[in-house]
């Protein structure tokens, strides 16, 4: 990162193991303050641990925990700065959503009138001032998600932690609260890290994501650098839908040309760290596939499956060894149908080489 | 349940069908008085018998014709509920209107003479008031006494540590002792000549300690005991409230920076509050009805006498059934009008909160 920027928040070799299984492996990462984090992985990768650990929930077997260059570590919960929006949302069920909002600020040194224009704020901002007199209980999914943000949001913290907290409500909804959490981000100008196991929420929300898999950061990067350039397999296999496609190939004498099912591919550049005979596998992503122009050398092909997703169409090939997919527009789609013979042609610069005994990406 | 099946019409008053219970109920109502004006008492006692088995009978049957399963499973236990409870209730409270004593052949009815003799009679009524408010101050300080402690040992158990199973187990012995070994253990405590609690008093004062010659210890000995047997009662019941706060709650409550004490008042008493009031519910209505450790321990001397224990005397050693009936039930009506006192308490509060 260029200089300048504060860190609000800094993970260092953070582990911790629950008996024996190890929810966390050395996990870190930095948060530049500001910044809308995503840290991104399907379930159980450790997530809610790396949130809970930036609490103080949770205490760490080892590795450090900084908060705007602090090291609190060994801090209590309290002090920190930091807020939380659990994913079961964890509403005090006997509680008005007016006290709810009040809750975090009844121990603070604010006068009666002060928590009761916060309160009303707050209500306003998330549009839920006709409901304040209601238990949680009695609100909708998406009502209940609001007052557990605005639980949080109340005390202006510093660092605001999102544990998974669209994953309990329908798709209009989610679609909905995207925007809304990215514009509180823009209002507030807050640190965000978000935890979600939805690679659409990651890559439309986050303006940093961290990959995680068992316990740890794979790789971390805009969206556009984890689309373009995945440091190996499990986050190419994550970071873009349709998935990439994999295909088996070895690697030739001069490095620069694979052997695979669907003939020659030649890299766009010479792969030194491949030894020749190795066994890689090729990425290509859908959209790096299309039908071969008239004239141009394609590979024979059959179609297969059409899957419609509006204004662009998921085609499933089969190239007699392989099964690829692509996506095509809507409008090539309407002329096309299963079983029909085609011929595909495939961006030679656009492969992704992985070495197939680690899945690491080879240069 | 299912419906009358058509093959089983309902029959005809007089049609003589083994499940017709009409029936059944006519000729047995018919022959049981009829046998007690014809026959000797004996053998009219015999037939009546016979004849509500009969009415029994016709009922089962009927039941089990018309697949009433469900009817018939519950009808032993409501049977032995009618016999046990029901009826006793009603025969008491019947009696309670006679001059009758057990010991004697003479019945005679007398209205409401009994319980105007209970309430104002100027030599039964200082008794039996000082005997009701001894109850109340038992009542008081057993409960109290329970809460606190139960209450307190809840919150102990609620938190792991070590040998917390075993020590769970040995709390919850006292509960499950008879009264009768928890009383005969504290006489021993209390005797002053060999117990424990006058050996540790006379090391320091070199005398031996009378706990039971006033009141004040008397009392204190019945209330320790008691207190001693039920708190485990209150802490099972306020410990399976404790558990079934969400841990989320207290974790949310952590980050949102809510002190200890406002934490409990807003998150882990809702959860509680139900299980305090069932539990000082049923203590109340056991702490009225104390009559064991009282015998055990002082028989009601030093101004211990409870009003149950006052009712055992008077009913079952005096023979005076008909004035134990009308204190039973003058008992009856001031446990009803404080438990729904409670309960109209606990309901308001829920509503309001």
């Amino acid at each position: 990162m260029s200089e300048g920027l504060k860190y609000a928040l800094r993970l260092n070799g953070i582990s911790k193991s629950y008996d024996t299984v190890r929810a966390l492996a050395g996990l870190s990462f930095d948060v530049i303050e500001g910044r809308f984090f995503a840290l991104f992985g399907p379930s159980s990768v450790g997530k809610t641990t790396a949130l809970r650990t930036i609490t103080g929930l949770v205490k760490p077997d080892s590795g450090r925990v900084e908060i705007n260059g602090n090291d609190v570590t060994d801090a209590p919960i309290t002090g920190r700065g930091v807020s939380m929006v659990f994913q079961s949302f964890a509403l005090y069920p006997h509680l008005t959503v007016y006290e709810n909002f009040a809750y975090p600020l009844r121990e603070e040194k604010i006068g009666r009138e002060e928590i009761d224009k916060r309160v009303k704020e707050t209500a306003t901002m998330l549009k839920l001032s006709h409901r304040l007199e209601r238990k949680p209980n009695t609100l909708s999914g998406g009502e209940q998600q609001r007052v557990a943000l605005g639980r949080s949001l109340i005390r202006r913290p510093k660092i605001l932690l999102l544990d998974e907290p669209l994953t309990n409500l329908d798709a209009k909804l989610r679609h909905d609260m995207r925007a809304e959490l990215k514009r509180l981000h823009r209002q507030f100008g807050m640190t965000i890290v978000y935890a979600t196991p939805d690679e659409l929420e990651a890559l439309s929300m986050g303006e940093e994501i961290a990959v995680m898999r068992d316990g740890a950061v794979v790789q971390r990067g805009t969206p556009d650098e984890l689309y373009e350039n995945p440091v190996d397999m499990y986050v190419a296999g994550k970071i873009g839908s349709p998935h990439m496609n994999m295909i088996k190939a070895k690697t030739g004498s001069d490095k620069t040309v694979f052997e695979t099912s669907l003939g020659k591919i030649i890299s766009k550049a010479k792969i030194k760290s491949a030894e020749s005979g190795e066994a890689a596998m090729l990425g290509i992503r859908p959209s790096d596939i299309r039908f071969a122009a008239q004239g141009e050398v394609g590979i024979k092909s059959t179609i297969q499956m059409l899957e419609p997703l509006g204004d662009v169409t998921v085609v499933s090939v089969d190239t007699g060894s392989e099964t690829l997919r692509m996506v095509v527009p809507e409008s090539a789609a309407t002329m096309i149908k299963p079983g029909q013979a085609t011929s595909i042609y495939l961006d030679h610069k656009k492969f992704h080489i992985f070495r197939a005994s680690s899945g690491q990406v080879m240069t | 349940m299912s419906a009358i099946t058509p093959t089983t019409p309902v029959p005809g008053l007089f049609e003589i069908q083994a499940h017709n219970w009409k029936l059944a109920i006519l000729v047995g109502l018919i022959v049981s008085v009829l046998s007690m004006f014809a026959l000797p008492p004996e053998a009219a006692f015999w037939i009546t018998g016979a004849m509500a088995a009969m009415v029994a009978a016709a009922f089962v049957v009927n039941a089990y014709r018309r697949h009433y399963y469900g009817g018939l499973l519950v009808a032993p236990a409501i049977a032995v509920l009618f016999v046990m409870n029901i009826f006793p209730l009603l025969w008491s409270l019947g009696l309670s209107f006679f001059a009758y004593q057990s010991n004697q052949q003479t019945i005679r009815f007398v209205g409401l003479t009994n319980y105007t003799k209970v309430l104002t009679d100027s030599l039964k009524a200082p008794e039996n008031w000082a005997n009701l408010t001894n109850t109340a101050m038992f009542v008081v300080l057993t409960v109290t006494a329970q809460m606190i402690v139960g209450f307190l040992l809840a919150l102990m158990f609620a938190k792991q540590f070590p040998l917390r199973k075993y020590l769970l187990i040995l709390v919850l012995t006292p509960m499950m002792l008879s009264v009768v070994a928890a009383g005969v253990f504290f006489s021993y405590y209390y005797d002053p000549t060999f117990g424990l609690l006058s050996y540790f008093i006379r090391l320091f004062t070199g005398e031996q300690f009378i706990l039971m010659d006033n009141k004040a210890g008397a009392v204190a000995g019945i209330v320790f005991a008691d207190a001693w047997m039920w708190s485990p009662f209150v802490m099972l019941l306020v410990l399976a409230g404790l558990v079934s706060v969400p841990k989320y709650l207290y974790e949310a409550a952590a980050i949102d920076r809510v002190s200890g004490w406002r934490r409990f008042w807003s998150i882990t008493f809702p959860y509680i509050r139900g299980l305090l009031m069932l539990a000082l519910l049923f203590r109340t209505i056991e702490a009225f009805k104390m009559a064991d450790l009282v015998i055990l321990l002082t028989k009601g001397g030093n101004g211990t006498m409870t009003i149950s224990y006052h009712l055992i005397r008077i009913a079952n050693e005096q023979n005076k059934t008909s004035e134990g009936a009308a204190i039973s039930y003058v008992m009856l009506f001031i446990v009803i009008v404080l438990t729904n006192l409670y309960l109209y308490i606990a309901n308001r509060r829920t509503e309001g909160a």
